[in-house]
């Protein structure tokens, strides 16, 4: 037991479980994650079993990785707890007395004598000392006086705190990769869904698409109100980067999606031989509307919003958006077909009409309306405040550790024939340089002192 | 005077300036860094003026598209170069430094980057835009620094070694990148981590999804970590600690770049 502390408490295994953890880290990079085992086959050939196995395909979530980090995470506590005692006991209950070989082995060091007696002279070190906003405490043995001053002793804590955070964060992680949850709801304006494992309910009002005028999109929003017991109880309109909070659980605007099922449609009827002939009509999926004065109906009995024609020869869409829109109508005079076949909205010149009878009748789609449907995301992840505290404490650690360098200076005065020898050191582990020369000038202003 | 003309004034300052430090580093004398210096130092206050213009003009943070980034890197990068060369007097690293930010405006003005300002996709309509990218830009500007700094250390410790002596010591590049990754390190893991998660979290509902991006920054953040625990526990200095700093800024590269070109993911914007 004992040894295996002594190896966690090892800087050594840290670093090492540090490089090990940056290359595993780099390795899922570069081998796609989670995607399907035909595609790992056909990708890797023979190595995709041997990926799959070692769980390389789901790196950040494989046994061994997350060992990695649980091993690293104790190396870390194991780490700070073994500095710790020493530093505390470092801080609160510090050696006064040392031996003035202590302090001559300092790099910064120095002796003077100052013609006064020493409790004088322990008076002015002291003052020019606290001047500088150095704590100072002393105590006497044997004829001396030992003083000791020291400033920003947090930032020895720096580090720790910084580990205290990445500890906390990790903390976080295991809370939200055991506790949260994510749905992706779909809503049609009007929809009410229950959320899973709360009491509350949510309803789509409303689902709008803004454009920029050159036609990218600017939003989405949607418009939702949360019932407790089938009554509103909050509305709130969610966009992109506006989620929603409501008892734990956000609610974010993640996709949008087109409803095809009932769209209208807006056909153009020209004639080849009048060109001031334009009748416009509009109208339903199945719908059949009667042309004025031309003795025909028209109706559209099929709506693709991207057309395409398979490999055997069969018309399907290719996608949900409407990146080519086409429409399949007929013809009618009373009960008689005339035309039937497909007309698109990108293409007007070119459709696949055949008719049965003449007829000086063209067709153009020229615009469509359907229902957007809108997605919603929920998310419940019970660690994400564990992560917001994590954070602010690492970063509270990271400006200990790097801009409150601590000081300390020791001196030992002893008296001799009302005169006093002084003898002074100081250390800082960080910004040396600048110690440097405020030790210099504290010693200057010591010896020039009446 | 646009947005391009002030773009193109700025690149002529900065070649201009790489031009004098070049002059310095062969003829030694100390008044051409000077002049270098303060053409940098005009560039960076006409590229200053270039982004507000470009925030004006477009409406949005100056960093939404490739072209936007690396002039704002560029203009970071030059930021914190006069930061340090006021602290620290780097004038040797001057040449080396400006070659890397002549390098980004060249890329920046190059006919495959758009230069157009297009409408803000819905993910990018967020404040955390600003605090998000300029922070971590500025924090990689610092690992720049650092990673010029420790290429000139392992030139200079050859030297050394060889019995020369360099004007600009081996010990003080090293301490110099030094300071320069415990600035670039908390602001990156500010800038970069911090509220990267947050933003994630606000905009597609979880702060870390091991997004490639998410996971470089990642990868880059660990091997500065390695830097700061081999150099302050174990007390590695010199080589060793440059050729990690080296690593670290590859990472951060590999970040900004390699992953926009090379892996697919969430951060596909920019």
């Amino acid at each position: 037991m004992k040894s295996i502390i002594k190896s966690l408490s090892s800087v050594k295994l840290a670093i090492v479980l540090l490089i090990i953890i940056t290359l595993a880290t780099m390795l899922g990079t570069f081998i796609p994650q989670q995607r399907s085992p035909e595609e790992y086959i056909a990708r890797y050939g023979q190595l995709a079993n041997l990926f799959q196995r070692l769980q390389l395909t789901q790196l950040y979530k494989s046994w061994w990785f997350i060992a990695l980090l649980f091993l690293f995470s104790l190396n870390i506590i194991v780490c700070t707890l073994d500095r710790f005692s020493p530093k505390l006991k470092r801080t609160f209950r510090p050696r006064l007395i040392v031996e003035p070989k202590e302090i001559s082995v300092l790099k910064l060091n120095d002796k003077l004598r100052k013609n006064m007696d020493l409790q004088t002279a322990k008076k002015e070190i002291t003052r020019t000392l606290a001047s500088r906003h150095y704590r100072v405490q002393e105590t006497e043995k044997e004829n001396k006086t030992f003083l000791l001053a020291r400033k920003r002793i947090l930032g020895w804590f720096g580090a720790d705190i910084v580990h205290l955070g990445i500890l906390t964060i990790i903390a976080g992680g295991i809370i939200s990769g055991i506790g949260g949850f994510k749905r992706s709801l779909t809503f049609n304006e009007g929809n009410v869904h229950d959320i899973p494992r709360a009491e509350f309910k949510l309803r789509l009002e409303k689902f709008e698409t803004e454009l920029y005028p050159s036609g990218a999109v600017k939003d989405w929003k949607s418009t939702l109100t949360v019932l407790e017991e089938d009554k509103p109880v909050l509305k709130k309109i969610v966009e992109v980067n506006h989620p929603l909070s409501y008892k734990g659980y956000v609610f974010y605007q993640s996709g949008y999606g087109w409803n095809w099922t009932n769209p209208s449609v807006e056909i153009w009827v020209k004639k080849r031989n009048d060109p001031s002939f334009l009748k416009k009509i509009e109208l339903n999926l199945g719908q059949r509307i009667r042309l004025d004065g031309e003795n025909i109906d028209v109706a559209v009995l099929q709506f693709i919003p991207d057309f395409v024609i398979g490999e055997k020869g069969q018309i399907t869409t290719r996608s949900l958006e409407p990146n080519n829109p086409a429409a399949f109508i007929e013809g009618w005079q009373a009960e008689e077909k005339i035309f039937s076949g497909w007309i698109f909205a990108r293409f007007p010149d070119f459709d696949r009409i055949h008719s049965e009878k003449e007829t000086d009748l063209a067709f153009e789609l020229k615009n469509f309306k359907a229902g957007q449907y809108s997605v919603i995301q929920l998310s419940k992840d019970p660690g994400a405040n564990a992560i917001w505290i994590g954070c602010a404490v690492l970063m509270i650690g990271l400006v200990f550790a790097f801009y409150w360098p601590p000081r300390e200076i020791r001196a030992i005065l002893e008296e001799s024939h009302n005169k006093t020898e002084v003898l002074t050191g100081g250390v800082a582990t960080k910004s040396k340089d600048a110690f440097k020369s405020e030790f210099e000038q504290i010693v200057n202003t010591i010896r020039r002192s009446k | 005077m646009n947005e391009s003309t002030l773009f193109l004034i700025t690149f002529i300052l900065y070649i201009v300036s790489t031009f004098f430090y070049f002059v310095f580093l062969f003829s030694k004398k100390e008044n051409r860094a000077k002049t270098g210096y303060t053409f940098a130092f005009t560039g960076l206050v006409f590229h200053t003026a270039a982004l507000i213009w470009r925030t004006v003009e477009s409406g949005h943070a100056p960093f939404t598209n490739m072209y936007e980034s690396l002039s704002f890197l560029a203009w970071a990068s030059i930021l914190a170069y006069v930061i340090i060369e006021k602290k620290f007097k780097i004038r040797k690293a001057g040449p080396y430094f400006m070659l890397i930010v002549i390098a980004l405006m060249a890329l920046a003005s190059s006919p495959l980057m758009p230069k157009e300002a297009t409408p803000l996709v819905p993910a990018l309509q967020s404040y955390w835009l600003w605090l998000h990218v300029s922070v971590t830009l500025l924090g990689e500007a610092f690992f720049a620094i650092a990673f010029i700094t420790s290429i000139l250390y392992l030139v200079a410790d050859a030297k050394e070694k060889q019995g020369k002596k360099s004007n600009l010591p081996s010990e003080k590049l090293d301490s110099i990148s030094y300071r320069c990754i415990a600035i670039g390190f908390p602001l990156f893991t500010l800038g970069g981590l911090v509220f990267g998660m947050i933003w994630a979290y606000k905009a597609w509902g979880s702060y870390w999804s091991w997004d490639p991006k998410e996971v470089w920054s990642l990868i880059t953040w660990f091997v500065f970590a390695l830097y700061l625990h081999t150099r302050i526990v174990m007390g590695w200095k010199g080589g060793p600690s440059a050729s990690i700093a080296i690593i670290g800024f590859l990472a951060a590269l590999f970040t900004y770049f390699g992953v926009n070109y090379l892996l697919a993911g969430l951060h596909s914007y920019a």
